[in-house]
């Protein structure tokens, strides 16, 4: 694997923060290099939030993705969606939660558009709606292969409190089992 | 000399280092996009003894660390651009007593309130001259998230040399982005450290401003039977305030003087791919790094470019710039704001066809902005 570019958007207080910074220790820990950057507006709660990740085997100088190079995006917020998407490579993939974004047919035409209700599977199957950040991150491990699974959950784990470890494995779980069944699609 | 690897962000990591390099306080007020600085010291100082207060205000918040460096401690201030215009006037203060201290600046987008969230390089000519008068600033740069802690070390360093205020600028992008980071260890850190200099006479022999035309005060700290009198007003040897022609005038050239005669022990600069290159750029901080990557580019083009990246901001690597801009024809300036840092260049280079490349809506230059641009050139 030479480079992998992601990027995570979604609004303030999401916690999509945290998947990024998982990626990149995770990344580093494997001897790589491993960045991530976010950017937000003054509006903390509830403005866009864009977080880009990069994980490389060389050393990584620019913190953000360029346009036009992401491989992956994945979006819980519509208005970070509308704004961010055209960083996305032609052909590249999105993933978004249906009952809060709504890609238009063109999108459709351009990138392989996948629909996981991540609010809703942190919300209900995994019963803490704070857990979408680590069902987000095993989605975007498991379509992107980007890190060894033991040592994305052993970063993720590390960065939680251990009374929580017990629902972040369960998120993580599920997470890749919904990616597994959008992918098989 | 041994490292070690950190996973952080550059705000704080330059907390973790003002911590290393021996800060027992901190003062300050919580400020986008430098926050990050005051919350990790917050959670450092105490565990080693130290203190950290947020003040009711920027302005409380440096004259508290004033007051600190007066006892004979390390510490630290961190803020943004906004709160860089409102410590203006004690930074002056600072450097007028000659007072150590460390200021962190991350910048953001301004004038006034400007951009808080986004990033910008906007302070470079305010970190120059922060306050009125004749003094001569030190400014320090950090280009990579290492140097977020290497040049915070530096600062409190040459802060106790030149017994003066030190600005370490940080932008945006630099003080969140999040990765590894080699840094010495804090052992050698705390090995590196030089006290600050303390008279040992007699306390009545104590003349605290009466030096050397080229050397700083010695302050010793207050409250150990060593007086003098602190004041912004221009003072004689014991710091009582005069007009006496000959005492002001040595007292201003020195201020100027114990800087730029002794510029050697500030100079840092980096050179990158400056070997061969027939085309230089010229960026410092985050900016530096996207002219890094614009540089592989145009390398795999067979475009022949390096960048030189001052990290001593000012004074100013001029003669360095000069030796460079003497024999490179294309030369390019690319900073967050609108050429602040291209008019010093212009100045140290002697010539008027230094090109630039500017950004102030915010957003960063990417690494295809600047290959076009030399490609242009």
């Amino acid at each position: 694997m030479s480079k992998t570019l992601m990027r995570f958007t979604g609004v303030g207080g999401q916690g999509v923060l945290l998947a990024g910074e998982i990626f990149a220790a995770a990344k580093i820990k494997t001897g790589g290099h491993g960045l991530k950057t976010a950017t937000y507006t003054s509006q903390v709660r509830g403005g866009p939030t864009v977080v880009d990740i990069q994980l490389d085997d060389e050393e990584i100088y620019y913190p953000y993705a360029n346009d036009g190079e992401i491989g992956f995006m994945l979006s819980v917020a519509d208005m970070s969606y509308k704004l961010f998407k055209d960083g996305v490579k032609l052909g590249g993939t999105i993933v978004v939660d249906p009952n809060l974004v709504h890609p238009t047919d063109e999108d459709r035409k351009k990138w392989h558009i996948h629909e996981i209700p991540i609010i809703t599977i942190a919300k209900e199957e995994v019963g803490n709606v704070i857990t979408q950040s680590v069902v987000a991150l095993a989605i975007a491990n498991t379509m992107m292969n980007a890190i060894d699974k033991t040592v994305l959950i052993d970063t993720m784990l590390s960065k939680v409190p251990a009374k929580v470890h017990d629902v972040n494995k369960k998120a993580y779980e599920l997470g890749e089992k919904y990616a597994r069944s959008v992918m098989d699609k | 000399m041994a490292t070690r690897e950190v996973i952080s962000t550059g705000n704080e990591l330059s907390a973790m280092a003002a911590v290393d390099a021996g800060c027992m306080f901190f003062g300050g007020y919580p400020l986008t996009p430098s926050s990050e600085v005051m919350h990790e010291i917050s959670d450092l100082l105490p565990k080693v003894g130290g203190v950290a207060i947020q003040m009711e205000d920027e302005i409380g918040g440096i004259c508290a660390v004033i007051g600190a460096a007066m006892t004979g401690v390390r510490a630290l201030t961190a803020t943004s651009g906004p709160g860089m215009s409102l410590k203006a006037e004690n930074l002056g203060l600072a450097q007028m007593a000659e007072v150590p201290l460390v200021c962190v600046n991350v910048m953001r987008g301004g004038p006034s309130t400007g951009l808080p969230t986004r990033v910008s390089q906007g302070d470079i000519l305010q970190s120059k001259n922060p306050s009125h008068g004749d003094y001569k600033s030190i400014t320090l740069c950090a280009g990579s998230l290492a140097e977020c802690y290497t040049e915070t070390v530096r600062a409190f360093n040459l802060a106790d040399r030149f017994m003066q205020p030190v600005i370490v600028l940080l932008d945006e992008t630099i003080g969140h982005m999040h990765g590894k980071a080699d840094l010495p260890t804090a052992e050698d850190v705390k090995a590196g450290i030089v006290p600050r200099k303390r008279f040992d006479g007699a306390p009545e022999d104590y003349f605290p401003y009466e030096c050397e035309p080229d050397q700083p005060a010695v302050l010793n700290p207050m409250f150990e039977g060593y007086r003098y009198h602190f004041t912004g007003l221009h003072h004689d040897r014991k710091g009582f305030p005069t007009e006496e022609i000959e005492t002001c005038r040595k007292l201003i050239q020195r201020l100027e003087d114990k800087v730029e005669l002794h510029k050697d022990e500030l100079e840092s600069y980096e050179e990158f791919m400056m070997d061969d290159a027939e085309i230089m750029i010229i960026a410092y901080g985050s900016v530096s790094l996207a002219a890094k990557e614009s540089i592989r580019h145009l390398r795999k083009e067979g475009i022949k470019a390096g960048l030189f990246r001052p990290i001593t901001i000012w004074p100013s690597p001029a003669e360095k710039i000069k030796e460079h801009t003497d024999k490179i024809e294309k030369v390019l300036v690319v900073e967050l704001n609108i050429g602040q840092y291209h008019s010093e260049i212009q100045r140290a280079a002697a010539r008027l066809d230094i090109e630039g490349l500017f950004k102030v809506n915010g957003r960063p230059i990417s690494p295809y902005e600047i290959v076009n641009k030399v490609k242009e050139l």
